[in-house]
């Protein structure tokens, strides 16, 4: 087996995942963002903020929420060399897509997005999804991505 | 509030570590060298300057908490004067000339010196400084992995989307670029390049390409101010600073800088540029069709396609024909980084707000040799910065 067979392997065995940074995601329940909305004038965090930012907000009022599904690829750019630290990334590095998705409920989020930069375009409808984004210590660390729909 | 004038300006050419042009100088020795050249150009001593503003690094000198005026105080001889230490990501530059402009024409000091200097480490600029979960740059790297080109490679993509611009028109404005930094004897690059050098350039972040990006330089540029009155005893012709102003940005604003936003309304690009160069008409009274040249922060060369027209300085949609029609040359009728811009110097991040007071001072003196924008008599000068800032400036003759 080939290592980077092994690595794929390891990252559909729910036991070895683990998010590139805890707290801010889940999959349990599908893929979904750990945000929070005002009550008072909509706006959609995430991650959580303790108190509103909107500077025309009336008056602060944070519940938490979940952000997830479906949106549409606002535009994109590519990572067509390896970012520097603290990104971390299996090697050999294999550029990706990043986008801006604005999703249905409102959020305008950025991620990598799971398909080939060819296969990009803006206007594009995507979903939410949990992926690794590198292999470290026998374990696939995760972070949200987005996947078109229509390819 | 008193008239403020530029007396005097200073620059040590960009360059790379370990090149012919800066070799393994320090930052404190390239601001020296932009400090002496600015204080003989307004020929002022050392002893005459009442305070420093200067532009805080994260990446050289400052004893690693951003003191560089402090460094240059220390350098040129400490005599006791108010230090500021400014800190805007890459728009400290443009802050530093604000607050050393505020505490003139507030009547605080008479004469001042500003200063913005960098050593940069090699590659691509690291955002996040810290490992912090609590800290949106390092999510955005760590979950992410979403380096600086990436957002000007975003907005290009999207301008792509709206306003049908090609990736040869972006080629376009650095073969335009490079053309003016031949006559730049203080630019890094001073060679022009073709179209199709810069198409078989690689991507660094597609749709931008190498030759459309600002890589990390060396340098330092200085500017000594003072009041009109006190410009008297100099020079009879000093460069009035019409305004100075710093913005950030807006909530709605359409990119987000951390991991998410809103969606908002309408088009809402750019907003802390736009907010500073609004601000900067307003408080000058002077309009955007009476800016005879502009140097704007084209840390890629997309910006110059979608500044002027949030600006007001042409019509939405306008800027590619403008370009091809060869009428953002120094000699066309709205002429852009005539210097040859951040593509031709590179990025000495916190050097460049304090670069463009330079170059503009040039122009309105008459002094740029083969970019020289003919008659030149106003000049408009902006810069962007982490964080969401942005400054801006008008100077006239």
């Amino acid at each position: 087996m080939t290592e980077r067979n092994a690595m794929t392997d390891l990252s559909t065995n729910t036991a070895l995942r683990e998010p590139c940074v805890p707290g801010l995601f889940s999959e349990d329940e599908g893929p979904l963002l750990h945000g929070a909305r005002c009550i008072t004038c909509s706006t959609p965090y995430f991650p959580r903020v303790a108190h509103c930012r909107n500077p025309a907000c009336a008056a602060s009022h944070i519940v938490s929420c979940t952000f997830g599904g479906e949106g549409r690829l606002w535009s994109y750019s590519v990572a067509d060399f390896a970012p520097p630290p603290p990104h971390r990334y299996d090697k050999p590095f294999v550029p990706y897509a990043i986008g801006v998705v604005d999703l249905d409920s409102g959020l305008r989020v950025v991620g990598q997005m799971v398909d080939p930069v060819e296969s990009m375009r803006v206007g594009a409808r995507v979903s939410l999804v949990i992926e690794p984004i590198h292999h470290d210590e026998g374990k696939a660390f995760t972070s949200w991505k987005f996947k078109l729909l229509d390819r | 509030m008193q008239e403020v004038v530029v007396l005097g300006v200073g620059m040590h050419r960009f360059g790379k570590t370990g090149d012919a042009i800066v070799g393994g100088k320090s930052v404190t020795e390239l601001c020296r060298h932009a400090v002496d050249m600015a204080m003989k150009d307004a020929g002022v001593s050392w002893r005459q300057v009442q305070a420093v503003s200067a532009a805080s690094s994260r990446f050289s000198g400052g004893k690693g908490w951003g003191l560089n005026g402090n460094d240059v105080v220390e350098d040129l001889g400490c005599t006791g004067i108010p230090v500021y230490n400014l800190s805007a990501g890459c728009a400290a530059g443009g802050n530093a000339f604000n607050v050393g402009y505020s505490l003139v024409a507030g009547g605080i000091h008479d004469l001042v010196l500003v200063v913005g200097g960098e050593v940069m480490p090699k590659g691509m600029i690291q955002t996040s400084g810290v490992e912090d979960i609590n800290d949106p740059e390092y999510l955005r790297q760590r979950c992410v992995g979403m380096p600086g080109p990436a957002f000007w490679a975003t907005l290009a993509r999207r301008r792509m989307f709206d306003h049908g611009t090609t990736e040869e028109q972006m080629a376009q404005v650095t073969v335009k670029a490079r053309k003016c930094s031949e006559s730049n004897p203080f630019a890094r690059f001073q060679k022009a390049v073709s179209l199709d050098e810069v198409l078989a350039s690689p991507y660094v972040s597609n749709p931008l390409r190498l030759f459309e990006i600002c890589p990390v330089s060396n340098g330092a540029a200085a500017s000594v101010i003072c009041s009109k009155d006190m410009a008297r005893r100099f020079t009879s012709k000093p460069i009035t600073v019409a305004t100075s102003t710093v913005a950030t940005i807006g909530f709605d604003d359409a990119l987000p800088r951390s991991l998410a936003g809103p969606v908002p309304n309408g088009p809402s690009f750019h907003t802390e540029a736009k907010a500073a160069v609004m601000k900067a008409f307003e408080r000058s009274g002077i309009g955007p069709r009476d800016i005879g040249f502009t140097e704007l922060q084209d840390n890629t060369c997309y910006y110059e396609l979608a500044f002027p027209e949030e600006w007001g300085l042409c019509e939405p949609g306008e800027a590619e024909r403008l370009l091809e029609a060869g009428e953002t040359t120094p000699t066309g009728r709205m002429p852009i980084n005539p210097s040859g811009g951040f593509v031709s110097f590179g990025e000495a991040t916190t050097a460049m707000g304090v670069f463009q007071i330079a170059e503009l001072t040039w122009q309105l003196r008459g002094q740029a040799g083969g970019r020289q924008v003919p008659g030149a008599k106003v000049g408009l000068a902006q810069t962007n910065g982490l964080g969401g800032n942005a400054t801006a400036a008008i100077l006239k003759r």
